[in-house]
């Protein structure tokens, strides 16, 4: 076990109650700087509950919550938790209207004021780290395109040109290639943890896929039912464990939405 | 080419800066040097806001508005019938359905369109003056007023609507035999019933404004009163009036909310749908019923011989037949000034539009209703239920009073100018463009806004990021929409004195200078249709 100090994410008996059904069950584990994690589980197991648990938009019934040492519920200042906690889900998180540009330079939205953002969006503003980020994702040419016209893919490697900016500690991805093709998917989620290795960063993606989660991810973390069904290391997932796993005649009768 | 690449790009941008530019021209109509307040203005507003709050609540006051109320209900009834009826037989013509010849086909639609367009392009004040000059005082002239322009506005919808129809299910009703009247029983109408029944029930809506203003040309009901309570400057009884008025507006409002949301839910039953069905049909027989026996409306007089005399006197005065001097119309001076009034009545509307832009914008925002409960932002302030209380009864109030009204309150406050007419226009509009508006903001996808919070961030910062570029094509399309139906409206509140094409109108129509009348009438609707050109173009622009 590593020490403590590197424990980015402490996570200790967290319950969630939806109108008296269980989201999440007493789940516990920790996460240290710069793993890699993959949750996978049956739909409606709890895991976007428990990302948006992580990201304090949802506030758990009970148990406890650190992040980056500091109780869940001291962290209210927006400015401050978006550097600590950067957030990406399916495609739909772009403001279409934009052009990409903006789109990008949104990401240092907590740094700036409101007239240095009013002025940015007549001429942008930190040009050059919005560009830089644009080239690593290999988009620096569509920079003035409307970003509702870029392919479903590329509107994913905007909000990940974004997260460059923004540069949290932690990000979490909710299904970030849910809607992709296969091609794309693999296309994203290699960029997605080269950037996050990069960058130095810690990573928790739900995912659909064990596949996937196999291939990129160091460690996976399975929720079935609201709690915690198996948290290894990426390579001792045994075929068995999946199969329970995903087996329908222990489904959950506690589905969310 | 790069450069159009840059132009296609910039073009939202390109047009944002063209209209504002056109809002400065036209803040340059009004003469800010010259005392732009009458005297006894600033105690005029002192007083009618006092009497807003001392309504006068007399049972004499109180039966008269409830009569008044009564008269302004059955002739927009009424005049809704004549519309319908105007709008199915000519709407059907307009569609081109009823045709399988392409040649014919164009031909009945372009004939038909353009007499639809001709109808709803005058306003229906100015339907009114002309009926009235030819028939006088007879509730028929009002209903007819009212109905000839709702009739073309509701025509033109259903000729669209038609022509939308997907042509699957048709061709499969003629696959199976059905002739076309068969194909217009069991497929256009069922298809188009829900929609065209909701916008019949918002026309309506603004049917009852319409005809609260038929008054002002001598006929009975809202309007009527109010203007006889201004003259006697008893601000008291033209703000019980004025409830009465915003009340049935209300009233009719939320029916045809409901019975929108009832007819898309297509429930089984006896239901709210099928009772306001039988609800219209007894309003439909007793405002007939009354026109009729109490108002003492007949058909047989409409044509009398002494009708058919003042109206063709009215139209040969109007064509200049029998005039001992030159029609204006063939005179070159009266075009010059004619065309000036144009002018200057143009830029009445673009003030008047850009006014209540400018208040919709200072406003729209904490009164949409996932602003002020926060699930768009994530952000709750405990004022902001009170904030949109507030404004939303601010936007109600607005719309309700129609323009003309405005302009004669305005008038006892402003001096005669472009000034009085573009802020009586502005305040009407002003309500419109804000539900409008807030509606496109509760309509909005929360999802890229709730992305902006997780970037940190703040509330202006995601209004400016996440709402605007949002919104912004949709509020173009709504003001550029608003700007015609001003254009239309402009003559108008010139009836009362506020300035433009409509001052002149009415004082050439006083004085009998039948020749005028054409030519204002002329350029009036040219104005309409530049006005509907430019709109029609800038809305495929902000796309």
């Amino acid at each position: 076990m590593l020490s403590s100090s590197t424990e980015i994410i402490t996570v200790k008996n967290l319950s969630k109650y939806y109108e008296r059904k269980i989201a999440l069950s007493s789940l516990s584990f920790s996460i240290h700087k710069g793993e890699l994690i993959a949750m996978i589980g049956p739909s409606g197991a709890g895991k976007t509950t428990l990302l948006n648990t992580l990201a304090t938009i949802v506030k758990p019934d009970e148990g406890y919550l650190t992040i980056t040492g500091i109780p869940s519920e001291k962290l209210t200042n927006r400015k401050s938790l978006a550097k600590k906690i950067g957030i990406i889900r399916q495609q739909f998180d772009l403001v279409g209207q934009l052009p990409v540009i903006h789109n990008v330079l949104a990401g240092r939205l907590a740094e700036w004021g409101f007239f240095k953002s009013l002025l940015s969006l007549i001429l942008p503003q930190d040009k050059a780290a919005a560009l830089n980020a644009l080239e690593r994702v290999g988009l620096a040419d569509k920079k003035l395109e409307q970003t509702a016209k870029l392919s479903g893919g590329e509107q994913q490697r905007v909000a990940l040109a974004r997260l460059l900016l923004q540069k949290p500690e932690i990000i979490l991805a909710d299904e970030p290639v849910a809607s992709l093709d296969p091609a794309r998917a693999e296309d994203i989620l290699s960029m997605l943890t080269t950037l996050v290795k990069e960058e130095n960063q810690t990573l928790i993606t739900s995912l659909h896929s064990v596949e996937y989660a196999r291939k990129y991810f160091t460690r996976i973390i399975a929720i079935k039912n609201g709690q915690v069904f198996f948290d290894l290391p990426s390579n001792e997932v045994s075929d068995s464990l999946l199969s329970d796993l995903y087996q329908l005649k222990e489904r959950s009768d506690n589905d969310e939405t | 080419m790069k450069l159009k690449s840059i132009l296609k790009r910039q073009q939202k941008n390109i047009l944002s800066f063209l209209l504002v530019a056109a809002f400065i021209w036209s803040i340059f109509a009004v003469k800010w040097s010259e005392d732009l307040v009458h005297s006894g203005g600033l105690a005029t507003i002192q007083q009618v806001a006092l009497a807003l709050i001392n309504p006068n609540l007399s049972p004499t006051i109180i039966q008269l508005a409830l009569e008044s109320t009564w008269i302004t209900l059955a002739y927009a009834v009424c005049g809704m019938t004549l519309a319908i009826v105007i709008a199915f037989f000519f709407g059907i013509f307009a569609s081109g359905i009823m045709f399988d010849h392409t040649g014919l086909k164009l031909v009945f639609k372009w004939i038909f369109r353009g007499i639809l367009g001709f109808l709803r392009a005058i306003h229906e004040l100015v339907w009114a003056l002309i009926f009235v000059a030819m028939f006088g005082l007879s509730p028929l002239s009002a209903i007819l007023a009212l109905g000839i322009p709702y009739g073309g506005i509701l025509g033109r919808i259903l000729a669209d609507m038609l022509n939308d129809i997907p042509e699957e299910p048709i061709q499969a009703l003629r696959a199976s035999g059905a002739s076309k009247l068969q194909c217009l029983l069991y497929g256009y109408f069922p298809l188009v019933r829900a929609n065209i029944i909701s916008y019949t029930m918002y026309r309506f809506e603004c049917a009852i404004r319409s005809s609260a203003i038929m008054s002002f040309v001598g006929l009975g009901g809202l309007g009527f009163q109010i203007q006889l309570s201004l003259n006697d400057l008893k601000y008291d009884e033209v703000w019980t009036f004025l409830f009465f008025l915003i009340g049935i507006v209300v009233l009719v409002d939320s029916w045809s909310v409901h019975v929108r949301k009832g007819i898309h839910e297509a429930k089984k039953g006896f239901t709210f749908v099928k009772c306001s069905f039988f609800f219209t049909i007894l309003l439909l027989l007793s405002s007939w019923y009354f026109i009729f026996s109490y108002e003492q409306a007949s058909l047989k007089d409409l044509f009398s011989e002494k009708n058919a005399y003042y109206a063709q006197k009215f139209f040969s005065g109007l064509f200049g037949i029998g005039a001992e001097s030159t029609p204006a119309f063939l005179n070159l001076e009266a075009w010059k000034e004619a065309l000036q009034l144009t002018y200057e009545t143009l830029r009445m509307s673009v003030l008047a539009i850009g006014i209540s832009t400018i208040a919709m914008f200072l406003t729209v925002i904490p009164a949409a209703r996932n602003i002020a409960d926060g699930s768009l932002t994530l952000i709750r302030k405990w004022y902001a239920w009170l904030l949109f209380g507030f404004i939303r009864v601010l936007y109600i109030f607005s719309r309700a009073i129609p323009e003309l009204v405005w302009a004669m309150i305005i008038i006892f406050i402003l001096k005669p100018g472009i000034l009085p007419g573009a802020i009586a226009l502005a305040l009407h509009n002003f309500g419109i463009l804000g539900k409008l508006c807030a509606e496109v903001i509760e309509d909005l996808d929360e999802r890229p806004v709730r992305n902006l919070a997780s970037c940190g961030a703040s509330k202006s910062q995601m209004l400016l990021y996440g709402v605007l570029p949002a919104v912004m094509p949709k509020f173009l399309m709504y003001i550029l929409y608003r700007w015609e139906v001003i254009m239309r409206t402009t003559i108008v509140v010139g009836f009362v004195g506020a300035g433009g094409l409509g001052q002149q109108f009415k004082m050439s129509l006083s004085f009998f200078h039948y020749t005028d009348v054409t030519l204002l009438l002329l350029c009036y609707c040219i104005l309409v249709f530049i006005a509907d050109l430019i709109s029609e173009a800038a809305r495929k622009a902000a796309k």
